[in-house]
């Protein structure tokens, strides 16, 4: 009994005194702000830069896109997040105040550079037998790609997309560096004002790996859907 | 309707085409055999480009396919290719195989191109598979749609890259009896194979290829009777 009651009483000063469970859910508001507007945001640079990278002269030989391409990913993947995010904060957009909008840009360029290799391997697993079906019936490159790799390329790409998708919520977590109120930094705000880290800290945790637990259940139910084709 | 000047194709530093010279005629069925490595294959991928050649012309009814000016895609549309790996679309059902290129490229309506399709299907005994897709189809099934597809393009002429080589035994005679019964409907026809009896029933010529150049050329009868190089008839004693 006298366990359960202390038990209770840290519970009590961690999400209940003052309200605070409402400042969990904001810190997850923005958690989920962030990491939504940055994946969409990965999805398009990720795929302009698949395509570039796949581009090629005529004689086959890389060009220059596939050259910016390679160098953008290069320099994002060779740097730690940490830093991409101080160095758009305190430097490239120094004048803006908007720390959601810094934190979405940056992950979203962070994020692209993974997605354009994801995309990348995805079209490349379709068998070029399929490209070369599509080009001997008379239909363009474009249309090939339209029609019949990317259909096949984005049932690839699901899982590891997936992936990306879940690591990039948790890697908001260090948003705070530039003194956003996710969720992480309330729970840690939290944890020095209540002199109690384990039950924030912990509560946090729990929020964390429910999210990712029902957005795995989501992607496996959408991979399944387009799975059809391959058993029918 | 299909002749070749001195074609050359190189990969870094290996030298595949030596310089082919040939003219295929309207109707007639060219069977183009040979030992593995000798070209054959990249020959009949040069036909309709899916190689580019370093080298040499390639004409089309009266067109230079291998200018860089030509429309390959409006080309290709009258050029059918089968493929030793079928190549069906995975994503998309028999009929959705069918019918992609004809209405994609708006030479029929979608009801027409169905239509067309359920007719060819018909033909080679598969309308039960329209709505199916590939991965629930036999190789000997895959390679008939395969060839179905490639005719609902109304092509004319079509290329065969050894269409029977990756079928289980049991289901190259269905396939050949498709591709028999389309060459007796007058279809232009290249066809690379291993398959002798093939040749032999159906060419009209036939090419022995070997190291990048056609060593011999004959009516059918000619060629397995009275092979005239020694290496024909080394390569005709190791498969007959």
């Amino acid at each position: 009994m006298e366990w359960f009651n202390s038990v209770w009483q840290r519970i009590e000063a961690a999400f209940i005194t003052g309200d605070r469970w409402k400042l969990y859910l904001k810190g997850l508001g923005v958690t989920i702000e962030v990491a939504v507007f940055a994946a969409l945001l990965g999805m398009i640079i990720g795929t302009l830069l698949a395509f570039m990278k796949l581009s090629a002269r005529k004689d086959g030989r890389p060009g220059l896109l596939n050259w910016i391409a390679s160098a953008y990913i290069d320099v994002i993947r060779g740097t730690p997040a940490v830093l991409q995010l101080l160095i758009m904060w305190f430097v490239v957009l120094k004048t803006c105040k908007n720390g959601i909008l810094v934190a979405s840009l940056t992950f979203g360029i962070n994020s692209g550079a993974y997605v354009a290799e994801i995309i990348r391997a995805g079209i490349l697993a379709v068998d070029k037998g399929q490209t070369e079906a599509g080009m001997s019936l008379g239909l363009n490159k474009i249309k090939t790609m339209r029609y019949i790799v990317l259909p096949q390329a984005i049932k690839n790409v699901l899982p590891p997309l997936g992936n990306e998708f879940i690591v990039l919520i948790k890697e908001t977590a260090i948003v705070g560096y530039v003194s956003l109120s996710d969720l992480t930094r309330v729970a840690n705000q939290l944890a020095s004002k209540t002199y109690d880290a384990f039950t924030p800290l912990i509560g946090a945790a729990v929020i964390y790996f429910i999210i990712i637990k029902l957005l795995t259940i989501a992607l496996e139910h959408l991979e399944r859907r387009l799975r059809k084709s391959d058993n029918r | 309707m299909i002749i070749v000047k001195d074609l050359h194709k190189k990969f870094e530093g290996n030298h595949v085409l030596r310089g082919i010279n040939y003219h295929v005629h309207q109707g007639e069925k060219i069977v183009v055999v040979g030992p593995s490595g000798s070209g054959k294959s990249t020959f009949l991928r040069c036909l309709n480009l899916l190689e580019r050649p370093t080298g040499g012309e390639i004409w089309f009814d009266g067109q230079l396919i291998t200018d860089k000016n030509t429309d390959i895609n409006k080309i290709r549309e009258h050029m059918g290719m089968v493929f030793q790996n079928f190549n069906l679309f995975n994503n998309l059902t028999i009929m959705d195989n069918i019918t992609l290129a004809p209405a994609k490229l708006k030479l029929m309506s979608m009801e027409e191109a169905k239509e067309n399709a359920l007719s060819l299907l018909t033909r080679v005994g598969l309308k039960e598979k329209a709505g199916a897709y590939p991965s629930s189809l036999s190789g000997g099934q895959k390679q008939r749609i395969a060839i179905v597809r490639s005719l609902a393009m109304n092509p004319r002429v079509m290329l065969f890259d050894e269409p029977t080589s990756a079928l289980d035994p049991e289901m190259v005679g269905e396939v050949l009896e498709v591709m028999k019964e389309l060459a007796e409907s007058g279809m232009t026809m290249v066809v690379v194979t291993h398959e002798m009896g093939f040749a032999r029933e159906v060419g009209t010529k036939v090419l022995f290829m070997d190291e990048g150049l056609i060593m011999e050329e004959n009516t059918p009868q000619e060629f397995f009777n009275n092979p005239e190089s020694v290496r024909l008839k080394e390569f005709l004693s190791k498969v007959l």
